[in-house]
C-alpha cells in the first residue's frame, strides 16, 4: 500500500518561532510549570487541544467573507441550521459561542442538587458544568477503557450492566440525562461501537431517560465503526454519522473539533420544551436565538466544515496520523494508550514516570519534560484535571494518568510529527532525571487551566 | 461673496459590498406576519435597510480584515490576546483584561462576582440585559438618571446625567453596604443615545469616594459620548476623542464592554477592572462561561479585529462621520415633522412613538405596531424600546417606561447617505397616514428578555 497522503494542499501559513532550551527554562517557571498559562508565541508544537486550532479550509474562509452579521434573522443561520439538522435528524438547533456555553444552558435547565448525569466518561467542562449545578456525574466506562496499553477496538464504550445498575439505585428520576461522549475524549479518544450505543439507547428507552451525544468528535468516531464494526465496512459515513444520531434525544456539540471551526458550538434536540426553555437561557447569556452569540461568518465556517469532516479521505489521513505516532512511539518502548485514538495519542505516565507518586502529578511533570526538551506544549489529563480532595485535604487520584498529545486538524505535517516522537522518545530516555510538582495556587473549579506549581527538588 | 456650502464626506471608501435584496410590499405583508409582527422575527434576506441594531453589525476596515488573517488560534496564550490587553490598557486605561464572546458574557461574570442577594444597584437608566443580570444575581436595579431623561422633548445637552440627590437618597434609605456599585453607561441607550457629562461624572466620582462605592462603567459607546463631551461640553473642544475617553474611565474602576459597538467588530465584549481580586475571580469564573482567560470564547482573530477596532474607534474623523450621519438623518425627519427624541442621540434616531400614534395606548405597544408599519412601507426594519422591551418586574407587574421609542439604529460604516435620504422619507409617508395605523396585542410571552421573541397580533 501507498503512503496515505493529506488530501489538501497548503493555501496559507502561519510562521512558528524557535527557542532555545534555556529560554524555554525560564518560560515554564514564569508560567508556574502549568502549560496553560505558557504564550504562544513561546511554542514551537502546539498540541495542548485539537480545539479551535484546526486549519479551515479555502471554501470554509469564503463562507467567512459571506456571513451575515445581522443581528436576527441571518441567512447564515438558516443554511447552519439546515446542515446540522441533516446530520443529527433533529428538529430543534440553538448555536452557541462554544460547546461549553452548549452544555452550561442544558445543565442548568435540567441539573441541580440531587441530580446524578451518567457517561461513559464526561470531559473537564462537562463535568465542571453538572457540578456547578449541583449535580453528581458517574462515568461508567468498559474494562477495557481503564487499561491504556491493553489494545482493544472500542474502549469508549459504557459498560451497560453497571449503567442498567447505577440506574436502580439512584433511582431513574433522579437521572436527567445520559451522555455518550464520542469519541470519548478524557479516556484516550477511544470510540464507541454502533453496537454500545444501541444497547445504551436500549437502557434508557426502558427507564425512559433521554439519550444525549456529546458529539464533538462525531466523524472521527463514525470512522472507526466503519473500519472496525462487523457490518458497517460498505456502509458510508453520512449513513454510519445518521444512524449514530438517530439513537440519540439530542446532543451538545463543541464546533471547534469535527467542524474544523475556530469558534462556535450548539445544541440539537427533538423535545421542543425543551429547546424553548434552552432558548431562554440562551438569550440571556449567550445572544439572540439567530447567532447565539456567533459572528454570522462563524456559522457559515461551521456548516461548511461539517460536511467536509465526512470526507472519507480527509477521515483515513487523519487516523493515520494519529496511527504514525503512536507506531512510532510503541517501536521505541515508550508507554502510550493503545490503540490511537481519533485525535491525539495518550502517554500513560503513570507507566511513563514511575518514581513520581500520583499525588506530585506524573502527568504534569511529564507536560513540562516535553515543553523544556522540544517545545512541545501537550496537557495532563489524569488527577490534576480531574483529581478531587476527601475531607482530610488528601488527593482522590483519577483512574488514569495520561498526558494528552492532541494534533490539530490539518495543520502540521509529518515532518512536524517526525520531530515530536524524536522528543519524547528523548525525554523518555532521560525519564529518571524527571521530578514530580507540588500546587502553589489553585481555582475551586476547572484548576488546571489556572493551577501555578514549581518542582519537588531533593 | 456667498459663502458656499462645504460638504464633509465620508473618511473612507468602499472596499467590498454585500447586495442587498428589493422586496415588495406583498412580500413584506407576508413577512411581517410570519414573524408575529416583531422585527426581530423578520429573516434578514426580507429587509432592504437594517436598523435593527449597531451591535455586530459594523463594517470592518481592511486593516481589520487584515488583523482576521493574523488570528493566533491557539487555546492559551494566543499572541492576540496580548495585543488587545495593551490596547485596552493603552486606550481605555483599564489594568486588567478578561475577553468574553460578547458585552453580556461580561455582565453575567461581574453581577455574579460583586452583587450579593437584597442589593440596590443604582444606574444612569436601565439596559435590558444588564438589568436582567443585575435581577438574576439577586439584586434591584434603581434609576438614577436625571429627570430630563425621560422628557423626549427635552433638549439639555447632557441628558445621560446622574442625579445626584436620587443616589443619595438611595445611600440614606439602604445603606452604602448594600450599594455594590453605581452603574454607569455613556451614550445611555435607552434614553435615546444620550451622553452624560465630564462634570458629572466627577461629581458622581467625588461623592462615591465618599461612601467607598464602586463605579462600573458599561462603556459600549464611550466614543460616541466622547465625541459629545468635545463638541458641548467646555473646555473640552481642544481634547482628542483618546483623551476624553481616557479620563472618563478613570473616573470609573471597571467596566463591562461589547465591543460590537465603538470598536467595530461583529463579535466580542470583554470585562476590564483595575481590581485584581476582582479580575482573580472573574478570570475562575470565565473559565466555566466562556472559555479560558487568554480566549473568552472568541477565536484569536476576532480579538485581533478588536484590538485594531478600539484603535479606530477614537478617531476624530471616524466619530465625526460615525455621529455626522446620525445627525443627518435625525435632523431630516425633524424637518419632515417627525417626533424624535431631542437632542438627536450618537448612534440613532429614536422616534417618539406616544407622540407619533397618540391614539394608540401603551398597553397596545405604540412603538411596537409603528416599528411594524415602517417596515411594511418599505422594508426598514427598526426596533422597539418601549413597553416589550421593558418587560416585568420579578413580581410579575409589567413595567410602564415614560419612553416609548423606536430606534433606528445606524450601523457603523455601512450605509450612505442616499440610505439615509430613503429611511426619512420612508418615515415621513408613514407619518402621514399615521392615523389609520392600529395598536397590538401579544399572543406569546417568554420568560426573560421578552422583546426578543414575543409574537403579536393587529387589533381590529
Amino acid at each position: 500500500m501507498h503512503t496515505i497522503i493529506e488530501p489538501f494542499r497548503i493555501k496559507s501559513i502561519e510562521p512558528i518561532y524557535f527557542n532555545t532550551a534555556l529560554e524555554r527554562k525560564s518560560v515554564l517557571e514564569k508560567a508556574f510549570y502549568n502549560p496553560f498559562l505558557i504564550h504562544s508565541n513561546d511554542v514551537i508544537i502546539d498540541l495542548l487541544t485539537d480545539s479551535g486550532t484546526s486549519a479551515m479550509s479555502s471554501n470554509q474562509w469564503a463562507g467567512i467573507m459571506n456571513g451575515d452579521e445581522s443581528y436576527a434573522g441571518s441567512p447564515s443561520f438558516f443554511r447552519f441550521k439546515e446542515t446540522v439538522q441533516g446530520i443529527t435528524g433533529m428538529p430543534f438547533i440553538i448555536p452557541t459561542h462554544q460547546g461549553r456555553a452548549a452544555e452550561r444552558i442544558l445543565f442548568e435547565m435540567i441539573g441541580g442538587p440531587g441530580k446524578f448525569f451518567i457517561s461513559n466518561t464526561l470531559f473537564d467542562t462537562t463535568r465542571a458544568n453538572i457540578e456547578f449545578s449541583g449535580a453528581t456525574g458517574i462515568d461508567l466506562i468498559c474494562e477495557e477503557g481503564k487499561h491504556p496499553s491493553i489494545p482493544a477496538p472500542f474502549k469508549g464504550n459504557m459498560d451497560v450492566k453497571a449503567l442498567t445498575q447505577t440506574i436502580k439505585e439512584k433511582g431513574a428520576e433522579n437521572i436527567p440525562l445520559i451522555i455518550l461522549t464520542i469519541t470519548n475524549n478524557s479516556g484516550g479518544g477511544q470510540p464507541v461501537s454502533m453496537q454500545n450505543i444501541q444497547a445504551v439507547h436500549k437502557v434508557c428507552k426502558q427507564f425512559q431517560i433521554p439519550l444525549f451525544l456529546d458529539a464533538c468528535r462525531f466523524a472521527e468516531n463514525a470512522w472507526f465503526i466503519k473500519m472496525r464494526e462487523e457490518g458497517y465496512a460498505d456502509k458510508t459515513i453520512p449513513e454510519i454519522v445518521h444512524e449514530l444520531f438517530s439513537y440519540a434525544d439530542g446532543c451538545t456539540m463543541s464546533a471547534k473539533k469535527d467542524a474544523f471551526a475556530n469558534i462556535g458550538g450548539f445544541l440539537a434536540m427533538h423535545s421542543e420544551s425543551l429547546a424553548l426553555q434552552c432558548r431562554n437561557l440562551l438569550i440571556i447569556t449567550e445572544g439572540f436565538p439567530t447567532y447565539g452569540g456567533l459572528a454570522g461568518r462563524d456559522l457559515e465556517a461551521i456548516s461548511i466544515g461539517l460536511k467536509e469532516v465526512m470526507e472519507e479521505n480527509y477521515l483515513q489521513y487523519r487516523v493515520r496520523s494519529i496511527e504514525y505516532l503512536t507506531e512510532k512511539l510503541v517501536a521505541a518502548g515508550v508507554p502510550v494508550m493503545r490503540p490511537g485514538g481519533g485525535h491525539a495519542v495518550y502517554l500513560d505516565a503513570k507507566e511513563f514516570l514511575p518514581h513520581i507518586p500520583i499525588d506530585q502529578y506524573p502527568g504534569q511533570a511529564l507536560t513540562c519534560a516535553l515543553y523544556e526538551e522540544g517545545g512541545i506544549r501537550s496537557v495532563e489529563i489524569g488527577s490534576l484535571m480531574f483529581g478531587k480532595y476527601d475531607s482530610g485535604g488528601k488527593l482522590i487520584p483519577a483512574t488514569l494518568e495520561l498526558v494528552r498529545l492532541a494534533i490539530p486538524r490539518r495543520v502540521y505535517t509529518q515532518s512536524h510529527i517526525d520531530y515530536v516522537a524524536e522528543v519524547v522518545i528523548d525525554v523518555f530516555k532521560k525519564r529518571n532525571q524527571i521530578h514530580g510538582l507540588e500546587i502553589l495556587e489553585e481555582a475551586p473549579a476547572l484548576r488546571h487551566f489556572t493551577v501555578k506549581l514549581k518542582p519537588i527538588t531533593v | 461673496m456667498e459663502k458656499r456650502k462645504r460638504s464633509w464626506a465620508e473618511p473612507y471608501k468602499m472596499k467590498m459590498v454585500e447586495l442587498l435584496k428589493m422586496t415588495t410590499l406583498a412580500q413584506r405583508k407576508k413577512a411581517l406576519q410570519e414573524a408575529g409582527y416583531n422585527t426581530f422575527l423578520i429573516h434578514s434576506d426580507d429587509v432592504y435597510i437594517d436598523l435593527l441594531t449597531d451591535s455586530g453589525t459594523s463594517a470592518m476596515s481592511d486593516r481589520q480584515w487584515a488583523g482576521m488573517m493574523l488570528g493566533d488560534e491557539a487555546y492559551a496564550g494566543s499572541r492576540n490576546f496580548f495585543h488587545l490587553e495593551k490596547v485596552v490598557q493603552e486606550v481605555y486605561g483599564y489594568s486588567y483584561l478578561v475577553p468574553t464572546h460578547q458585552g453580556r458574557g461580561a455582565e453575567n461574570i461581574l453581577s455574579r462576582i460583586l452583587i450579593r442577594k437584597g442589593d440596590i444597584i443604582p444606574g444612569n437608566m436601565y439596559f435590558t440585559t444588564t438589568r436582567l443580570h443585575q435581577e438574576l444575581a439577586g439584586g434591584k436595579f434603581e434609576d438614577i438618571i436625571i429627570d430630563e431623561a425621560h422628557d423626549p422633548e427635552n433638549e439639555f445637552p447632557f441628558k445621560g446625567n446622574v442625579d445626584l440627590s436620587k443616589l443619595e437618597k438611595l445611600i440614606n434609605k439602604y445603606g452604602a453596604a448594600r450599594i455594590p456599585y453605581v452603574s454607569i453607561a455613556t451614550s445611555v441607550n435607552m434614553a435615546g443615545g444620550q451622553p452624560i457629562s465630564m462634570a458629572n461624572l466627577k461629581e458622581l466620582r467625588a461623592f462615591t469616594k465618599k461612601h467607598k462605592i464602586r463605579i462600573i462603567h458599561d462603556m459600549t459607546r464611550v466614543a460616541e459620548n466622547a465625541f459629545f463631551i468635545q463638541q458641548k461640553e467646555k473646555g473640552y473642544d481642544k481634547k482628542s476623542i483618546r483623551e476624553i475617553v481616557r479620563e472618563i474611565n478613570s473616573y470609573t474602576d471597571g467596566a463591562t464592554m461589547s465591543a460590537k459597538k465603538d470598536a467595530l467588530v461583529n463579535i466580542g465584549g470583554f470585562l476590564a477592572v483595575n481590581d485584581w481580586d476582582i479580575f482573580e475571580e472573574a478570570r475562575n469564573m470565565v473559565v466555566v462561561y466562556e472559555g479560558l482567560h487568554t480566549y473568552g470564547g472568541l477565536a484569536g482573530r476576532d480579538m485581533e479585529a478588536m484590538a485594531i477596532g478600539i484603535e479606530e474607534s477614537v478617531s476624530k474623523d471616524h466619530i465625526k462621520a460615525r455621529v455626522g450621519q446620525v445627525l443627518y438623518l435625525g435632523n431630516k425627519m425633524l424637518n419632515y415633522g417627525i417626533p424624535i427624541v431631542k437632542p438627536i442621540g450618537g448612534h440613532g434616531v429614536f422616534v417618539n412613538a406616544k407622540k407619533f400614534l397618540p391614539h394608540i395606548p401603551q398597553e397596545n405597544f405604540p412603538a411596537q405596531a409603528l416599528a411594524a408599519e415602517l417596515y411594511l412601507d418599505a422594508g426598514v426594519r427598526t426596533m422597539e424600546r418601549g413597553i416589550v422591551s421593558a418587560g416585568r418586574k420579578p413580581n410579575g407587574e409589567n413595567y410602564f417606561p415614560k419612553l416609548e421609542l423606536v430606534r433606528f439604529t445606524i450601523p457603523r460604516r455601512v450605509y450612505t447617505q442616499a440610505h439615509m435620504d430613503v429611511i426619512a422619507e420612508s418615515a415621513a409617508i408613514v407619518y402621514d397616514r399615521r392615523k389609520k395605523i392600529k395598536g397590538l396585542k401579544m399572543v406569546y410571552e417568554p420568560k426573560y428578555l421578552r422583546f426578543f421573541q414575543a409574537k403579536f397580533e393587529k387589533l381590529q
